[in-house]
Formats: C-alpha cells, sequence, structure tokens
C-alpha cells in the first residue's frame, strides 16, 4: 500500500497513471502500471535493463504512444493532445537525461536559457532572451554552482557539472514535475550521490516532485522518498522508500544475467 | 533501452560459439572469402577494359613527353606585360566566387532543410534529393551556357551557374551535415516544447555549423577555380583572357596567368585552412 507522508497525502497528484499499457506491434512494453506523484517526494523507478523504466518516463510526455490507460500529468490528459497541447504539456515537464543533452557548442547560460524557448516568440531568432530570462538563468546557475562556468562551452564542463547545467535547464522551465531518466548512470558514485542530492532539494524545497529512474538499488534507497519497481513492464513493487525491505526489491533484478541476452 | 518483455524460463545454457567458426577466427592465416577471390579478378578486368575504352596508350605518352617538354618551355619566361589586365580580371574572379559562395550556400542550406531525412517530411524529403542529383549530374558549364543565353556575357551569368551548380553539391553535404549531428540535444530541445524551427536552430545548427563552415570554404575554393572555367564560355572571368592567350599562342601572357591563378588558389586554400583548423 502506498503511504505518502503526511502533508503530501493531502495534495493533490500531479501526475496520475492508470492501467496503463504501452505496446509497440506485438510487443507489449508496460502493461498495467499505475503511478502517482505528489508534489515535493522524489520517486525512484527501478528495474532491470528492458523493464520499462524509459517507456513509462516517455508516456508522460507522449513520447511514447499509449495502447490503454490514462496518463494525467500536470492537468493534461497526455493520451487525448494535440501537437500544440503536447508542446505545452512538455514545457510544464523538465526532463533529465542520462547522457545530459546539452548543446555541446553554445554557452552554459544559453544551454540554461533554452529551458525558456517555449512561447519565447520569434525575438529570439538571434538569440535574444529578455534580460529577465537571464537573469533567471544566472540565479539558477548560482543554485546549482556552475555560475562562475556561465560563458563556457557546455562541452568543456565535467559530466556532473554538466548534469547541474542540465538540471538549471529544467528549472528554467518552471517545470510542474521533474523526469530524470537515469541521471547518473555516466557519472562516478561520488557524483552521484551529489546530483541525486541536488534533485532531492529541489523536490523538497521547490515542491516539485520528481521521478527518476535508476538501477543501482542502494543510490534509490538512500535518495528516495517511494520506490516503484518495474519487471518485464509490469509494477512489481510500489511503496515508501523507508518501509521496504530488501527481499521485495531483489526479484526486479533476479534474471539480470540473461540481461544481454534480451537485445538480440 | 526498452525492447523486448518476452518470458525467458526456458533459459538454461548459455549460447555456445560454434566450432567451426571458432576454429576459422582462431587460426592466423585465413583462407580469403569467396567474394574476395572473384571480386579481385573482376575488379581487374574491369579496369583493364577501361584503359582500353579511355586509350590509354603508355607508348604515346611517352613519345608526346618530348612535345608536352617543348610546351612547358614555351612558357618560360613569363610575360607580366599586362599584369594590370590580369590582376583586374583575376579580381573580377575572387568576387564572382564570394557572391556565387555566398548564394549558393545560402540557397543550399535552405534547399538542404528539404533534404535532411531526420527534419523532412517524406514528400519533401524525396523530390529534394531527385532535384540535387539532377542539378548535380548537369556540367556547370552547361549551367554558364544556358544563363549566357539568359542574361548574356558577362561575370552575372558565371556567378548564377555557380550558385545553382552548389546546390546539387553542397546541397546534399549540407543536409548530410544536419543528419549526423547528436540526437541528445535535439531530444532536450523537443522535450522542453520548442517548436520546429526553434529546435533545427539550437539543437541542429549549433551541431553542424562547424562542418556547414568547412564545406562553405570548400565550396569557395571550388568556385574561385571553376571561375577560371566558366570564362571559357564567355561567363565572366578570368578564363576568357586564357583561352585568348592560348588560341594566340601568347605563351608568355599565358604562363603570367597561370601564375596567377596558382598564387590566387594557394593563397585561398591556406586561407580557408587556417580557418578551418581553428573552428573544428
Amino acid at each position: 500500500m502506498r503511504t505518502p507522508t503526511a502533508e503530501v497525502r493531502q495534495a493533490l497528484p500531479l501526475v496520475t497513471v492508470r492501467g496503463l499499457k504501452v505496446a509497440y506491434d506485438a510487443t507489449t512494453v508496460l502493461d498495467g502500471v499505475d503511478l502517482d506523484l505528489f508534489p515535493g517526494e522524489m520517486v525512484a523507478l527501478l528495474g532491470a535493463s528492458g523493464s520499462g523504466k524509459s517507456t513509462l518516463m516517455r508516456s508522460l510526455t507522449g513520447f511514447a504512444p499509449v495502447s490503454a490507460g490514462s496518463v494525467r500529468v500536470a492537468g493534461h490528459d497526455v493520451t487525448n493532445l494535440a501537437r500544440g497541447e503536447l508542446r505545452t504539456l512538455r514545457s510544464e515537464v523538465g526532463q533529465v537525461f542520462q547522457q545530459f543533452n546539452l548543446i555541446p557548442r553554445l554557452s552554459v547560460l544559453t544551454n540554461v536559457l533554452t529551458g525558456a524557448l517555449h512561447g519565447a516568440g520569434p525575438i529570439n531568432l538571434a538569440g535574444g532572451f529578455s534580460s529577465a530570462h537571464r537573469r533567471r538563468a544566472l540565479e539558477l546557475l548560482d543554485r546549482v554552482g556552475i555560475a562562475h562556468k556561465a560563458s563556457a562551452p557546455a562541452r568543456s564542463l565535467s559530466g556532473g557539472q554538466q548534469q547541474r547545467v542540465a538540471i538549471a535547464r529544467a528549472l528554467m522551465q518552471r517545470p510542474a514535475v521533474i523526469l530524470a531518466d537515469e541521471p547518473v548512470a555516466s557519472l562516478d558514485p561520488k557524483l552521484a550521490d551529489s546530483v541525486l542530492g541536488l534533485l532531492r532539494e529541489i523536490a523538497t524545497q521547490d515542491g516539485i516532485p520528481v521521478l527518476v529512474s535508476l538501477h543501482v538499488l542502494p543510490l534509490a534507497l538512500a535518495h528516495s522518498d517511494r520506490i516503484v519497481g518495474l519487471r518485464h513492464g509490469e509494477m512489481l513493487v510500489s511503496g515508501v522508500t523507508s518501509q521496504l525491505d530488501a527481499a521485495a526489491l531483489e526479484p526486479l533484478y533476479d534474471d539480470e544475467e540473461h540481461r544481454d541476452d534480451d537485445h538480440h | 533501452m526498452t525492447t523486448t518483455t518476452e518470458p525467458r524460463a526456458d533459459r538454461t545454457a548459455r549460447p555456445q560459439l560454434d566450432p567451426a567458426e571458432r576454429a576459422r577466427l582462431e587460426s592466423a592465416f585465413r583462407v580469403p572469402r569467396a567474394r574476395f577471390l572473384i571480386g579481385l579478378p573482376v575488379a581487374f578486368l574491369l579496369l583493364l577494359w577501361s584503359f582500353n575504352g579511355a586509350q590509354f596508350n603508355f607508348v604515346k605518352l611517352g613519345e608526346g613527353a618530348v612535345n608536352m617538354g617543348e610546351f612547358l618551355s614555351r612558357l618560360f619566361p613569363p610575360d607580366f606585360s599586362k599584369i594590370g589586365t590580369i590582376l583586374a580580371l583575376l579580381l573580377e574572379t575572387f568576387q564572382m566566387a564570394v557572391v556565387g559562395t555566398v548564394l549558393g550556400a545560402v540557397l543550399s542550406l535552405i534547399v538542404a532543410f528539404g533534404a535532411t531525412s531526420t527534419l523532412a517530411p517524406r514528400w519533401l524529403y524525396y523530390p529534394t534529393r531527385w532535384i540535387m542529383n539532377i542539378i548535380r549530374s548537369v556540367p556547370d558549364l552547361v549551367f554558364a551556357l544556358m544563363f549566357v543565353s539568359a542574361v548574356g556575357l558577362g561575370p552575372f551569368a558565371g556567378i548564377l551557374a555557380m550558385t545553382l551548380g552548389s546546390i546539387g553539391s553542397i546541397g546534399k553535404i549540407f543536409a548530410e551535415a544536419m543528419e549526423q549531428v547528436d540526437r541528445g540535444p535535439v531530444v532536450a530541445m523537443e522535450a522542453v516544447g520548442a517548436s520546429k524551427r526553434q529546435v533545427i536552430q539550437y539543437g541542429i545548427l549549433p551541431q553542424a555549423a562547424p562542418l556547414l563552415t568547412s564545406y562553405t570554404l570548400l565550396l569557395f575554393e571550388g568556385n574561385v577555380r571553376g571561375a577560371t572555367i566558366l570564362g571559357l564560355v564567355g561567363a565572366g572571368g578570368i578564363g576568357l583572357e586564357l583561352t585568348t592567350a592560348m588560341r594566340m599562342y601568347d605563351y608568355g601572357h599565358l604562363s603570367a596567368i597561370i601564375i596567377c591563378i596558382i598564387v590566387l588558389v594557394t593563397l585561398i586554400d591556406q586561407g580557408s585552412a587556417l580557418i578551418r583548423r581553428r573552428i573544428t
């Protein structure tokens, strides 16, 4: 049973997924997944490669086709959006990626500013973001601790720094929700800890729910309020992190050894 | 990441490497594959056949070497008495190349968006590629003749020929440069809710910019050389002076022209190499 902390429970969920099924042709990737994300909580999504973690994330922003079930994100019915509405939805959901996905040759500041592209209008054809936007972007860089690199090209930063810039870009969107798909899989353990710490701080301080997919169990135990575990596209585990015992999480990875075979 | 979720109950043993394949991989000397054994003689026959068709003849080349030496000896000493005319025409050639390159690059970029498979819808992509292929298969000289008859003799016709020709050559390369950018930033821009134009502006162009610039410089080098040829059909530049000098057996003047062209082309090649090294 889900039992989010008391104050979280009173708020309405920003993400509601019910009976989600995603299938490509004959292959069912997700089946019968339920998920709620409440303000201020950090939820870890666990599962082996191919368990459907990425697809679940993608389905929240309309990047994966929903075959059945309902997906509501920040007040939008994701299963039924026109192209323009889809862009609006995406602008309200901050996304953080495994490979950071910064624009390598543009400055750190410009990379953060791209978070405000939606609805920025044709003025920025010349790259002219407003002073207000620039001020806010710099404040966000202050917050993630990279402000001193604001004019450096993004590619000159280390992986941990790039991920912090990517988080600032997500915050620039003033997101209702943040989705982080394997955000620390390319980072060393120490950086992984600090990046997850930053995400959790954002969740608690700003009240923005963060859904983070991870494949390292100890990181999930250390940095989440709740854990949702997927296995072969089905929800196997869902519960408050502090109340879960390790035995419940073991089946998530029980066939980890055969993982390589899955992709042929 | 997420591919299949088929049940995997019947997995007992690890898959094994076929022993025959293992033996083949282990042996230091490998019998070449059949396609190689057949392909090599076929390629050699093709080469011989082509030598024959192109009337390639080593004996003739040896005999002709004397005449070639005589031709080259007549080029010396160069006669720089008409250096003023040469420089003026060379300047015109250069200016033609500048205008042709700028127009060509801008038009090529616009057309290239239609020929980029990751951006353009199918109904636009295929026609654009076809048009590019057609343009590319027509020699620039033919375009030059066409434009000379349309707008008269002079550099303007040459510029138009260069511009049109570059859409075929550089447009395709531009499109491929934009197709090959890292998808990550594109995905990120789509994820922030950027419009198509914004995705191109931030996700694609900054990544493709070094290649686009590099190819534009190559186009420029090619256009400078090309502009000397276009003069042959009266489309401006130094080419007409070059052919006239040849027809009138004015070898001193001819060699002066050639030397000046070599100097200009070398300078431009060096300059653009310098720029290219900076940006990539």
